[in-house]
């Protein structure tokens, strides 16, 4: 990045020439470097937390395998590479939409937010490397709990990483974009945790959703997604063995949902702005 | 470069509220009137690193509307270290936040280096950073040197091409040793020495900062008084420091802003604004002074802070060079001991709390109640100076 870059690159070149001008060394790699960086520090920072959330994450599971299989035998246990995809998107998704709704939030009680609307990179950019660095953690764990999680059912996926990752990361972008619009009305209204977590419920109904039988469904987000995960993880279809309309409706609906999410994020800080109340918690 | 702290007392009307009057042309209080030399203060927004004109915020709308800031104008030149002073409520964080875009104000303009903070946010970024909320201003759980290197990075700079400067800045403020040490383990002085220096890990020539010394103690208060002073005479850097704290903007400061009721009522440099308070005064102590003494000395002398122990007396006297030597003639005709007679003079605490009438509580937005604890403040720290003040020498002004 140099000076000239960015939003004001339209503005006028400073004209008082009696102040050194700042240099600068950096650039968007840096920055997204840093923000990924600092979002692992943090989170191993808070051990207690990030070790609960791993077992919280696993002991549900084991809870829900170890109880339907008691209850319903093997007819849960033939239903049991379903149960793990989609409680495997259950935690991305989660992972990634209180993720990025908890980041803002926290930035605000701990005074740091405004000064990452302060940067020369602009507010919007700092936001979509947070939810990159966001992700990136939520692969990493949800993988964790999915390896346990193989471990405890003895069960094996087919893990083509070449058509997970895609398929799991767009699918979770539209989580994204619910988490901005959470973290944006977090910002104008302080607290909304009721309707945040309520949210999170949602979800399950949204990775289950039937699109195969509502057609309409599959613009919903998560269920486009959830339904090529299931079979690209159990059946081993291939990214490209998809059909084309069904990576349309994927990307279209990541997009969609990111950008919804993104304008609600971006009215609700102006906003905020507008109030005073950007920085307050 | 402001000069160091006078070391002279304090000019009080405590006990009869008819004590010194500053004769200074900075007095309006009401905050209705601009101030007289703020024209020709003023710089081209091009020429200014800040440039603020007719900048105006009113929060919410109807009854419960409450204007936070109204036609504020000012600028400050590059290098320039201007305090930002005023009471509770009276505009300066809305001000300050408004200049930085984190508050849209109604009306108005603001620029950094010429450059509109509206219309070009991200390139005015560029240049200016801020401290908002104290040590509540970097995160805790990192340690000193990661705070810089991120706050670097998200200000576009490559951490590890800056790590020399940052180390240069470690040394300065005395956090080389705490580096790796995390940021909620340091005391409170030290946590807001991490917020300062992160802010100027990405390299700016504009930096505001919201009560710098707050909580700290003398010593590092007045050793972060001295980094301050160094970074703007060395660095260049332009600096806006808001503080209930006078000494640091008296230590600091070229020049100062006072606001009252969101508007600016002073505009001026430490040396004039006090300049304008120095009406010559004195504290003399005397033996020997009865009540027949003292009600006499009372009708022909404009006496204040009159305090009578067993034998002495001791009072304050505005008075010039005449007024003094026909005291003296009077005292001396009374066949009074004359046991010491000081100089006074008025520092920038007491010129804030006449500027701002010192009982600006009003009941402007949810700081209403608390809009006169800075010039409580400051009349606190004037009355503290004004006891414990230096004896009176043989030497100088005093005798």
């Amino acid at each position: 990045m140099t000076t000239a870059e960015g939003e004001g690159g339209g503005a006028d070149a400073p004209s008082s020439s009696s102040f050194r001008e700042p240099v600068r060394t950096g650039g968007y790699y840096h920055l997204l470097k840093a923000v990924v960086y600092r979002d692992l520090l943090i989170w191993v920072r808070y051990p207690v937390n990030a070790a609960l959330g791993l077992f919280m994450g696993v002991f549900f599971f084991a809870l829900m395998f170890y109880g339907g299989t008691l209850v319903a035998g093997q007819a849960f246990s033939d239903s049991i590479e379903g149960l793990i995809v989609g409680y495997f998107l259950w935690t991305l998704s989660l992972g990634a939409y209180s993720g990025i709704m908890n980041d803002i939030q926290s930035e605000a009680s701990w005074g740091t937010l405004e000064r990452h609307f302060m940067t020369p990179f602009g507010f919007g950019p700092v936001v979509f490397a947070k939810s990159i660095a966001i992700v990136f953690r939520t692969f990493l764990t949800s993988a964790a709990v999915l390896a346990l999680m193989l471990v405890i059912t003895g069960t094996s996926l087919e893990l083509n990483l070449v058509t997970v990752l895609p398929v799991a990361t767009l699918t979770i972008i539209a989580a994204l974009g619910l988490g901005l619009v959470m973290g944006g009305l977090g910002v104008l209204y302080k607290r909304i945790s009721n309707v945040a977590n309520i949210l999170q419920f949602a979800f399950i109904g949204l990775i289950s959703a039937p699109v195969f039988d509502l057609p309409w469904a599959r613009f919903l987000p998560l269920a486009q997604g959830s339904a090529m995960l299931q079979r690209a993880m159990r059946d081993g279809v291939r990214l490209w063995e998809f059909e084309p309309t069904a990576i349309a409706v994927l990307v279209g609906t990541a997009v969609l949902y990111l950008g919804i999410g993104y304008a609600i994020f971006g009215l609700t800080t102006r906003r905020a702005r507008r109030l005073g109340v950007l920085g307050d918690y | 470069m402001a000069s160091e702290p006078s070391e002279t007392g304090q000019v009080s009307d405590s006990e009869t509220g008819t004590g010194q009057v500053p004769d200074g042309g900075h007095t309006d209080t009401g905050g209705a009137t601009a101030p007289t030399d703020r024209e020709s203060r003023a710089l081209a927004p091009d020429e200014a690193a800040i440039y603020v004109d007719g900048l105006s915020k009113t929060f919410g709308k109807g009854k419960e509307a409450v204007t936070a800031v109204e036609d504020v104008s000012f600028s400050v030149a590059p290098g320039e270290v201007v305090g930002l002073l005023g009471p509770n409520g009276a505009g300066k964080t809305t001000t300050i936040k408004s200049i930085l875009g984190l508050v849209l104000p109604d009306e108005g303009e603001a620029r950094v280096h010429g450059i509109d903070v509206h219309e070009h946010p991200r390139k005015a970024y560029e240049y200016v950073d801020a401290m908002l909320e104290g040590a509540r201003n970097d995160y805790w759980r990192l340690t000193v040197r990661e705070n810089l290197r991120y706050f670097a990075a998200i200000r576009g700079q490559n951490p590890d091409a800056v790590a020399d400067r940052h180390d240069e800045l470690l040394e300065q403020f005395d956090l080389a040793e705490q580096a790796d040490t995390a940021v909620r383990d340091l005391s409170r002085g030290m946590k807001q020495k991490v917020s300062l220096a992160s802010v100027l890990a990405g390299d700016v020539s504009v930096a505001f900062l919201d009560e710098p010394t707050l909580g700290l103690d003398v010593e590092s208060s007045l050793k972060l008084r001295k980094e301050l002073t160094r970074l703007a005479a060395e660095r260049g850097i332009t600096l806006v420091i808001s503080s209930h704290d006078m000494e640091v903007i008296e230590d600091v400061c070229d020049r100062v802003v006072i606001m009252n009721e969101g508007r600016v009522i002073v505009d001026d440099t430490v040396e004039e604004l006090l300049a304008g308070f120095e009406t010559q005064g004195y504290r003399i102590t005397a033996r020997g002074v009865d009540d027949a003494v003292l009600a006499d000395l009372r009708e022909r002398f404009d006496l204040a802070a009159v305090d009578r122990t067993s034998d002495r007396t001791r009072f304050e006297v505005a008075a010039d060079t005449a007024t003094f030597y026909r005291l003296t003639d009077a005292m001396e005709a009374h066949d009074l001991d004359l046991a010491s007679v000081e100089t006074v003079q008025p520092d920038l605490a007491e010129a804030f709390v006449e500027m701002t009438g010192g009982d600006s509580g009003d009941s402007r937005g949810g700081d209403g109640d608390a809009a006169t604890q800075m010039a409580d403040d400051a009349e606190a720290t004037a009355e503290g100076s004004r006891v414990s003040g230096p004896p009176a020498s043989d030497g100088g002004e005093r005798q």
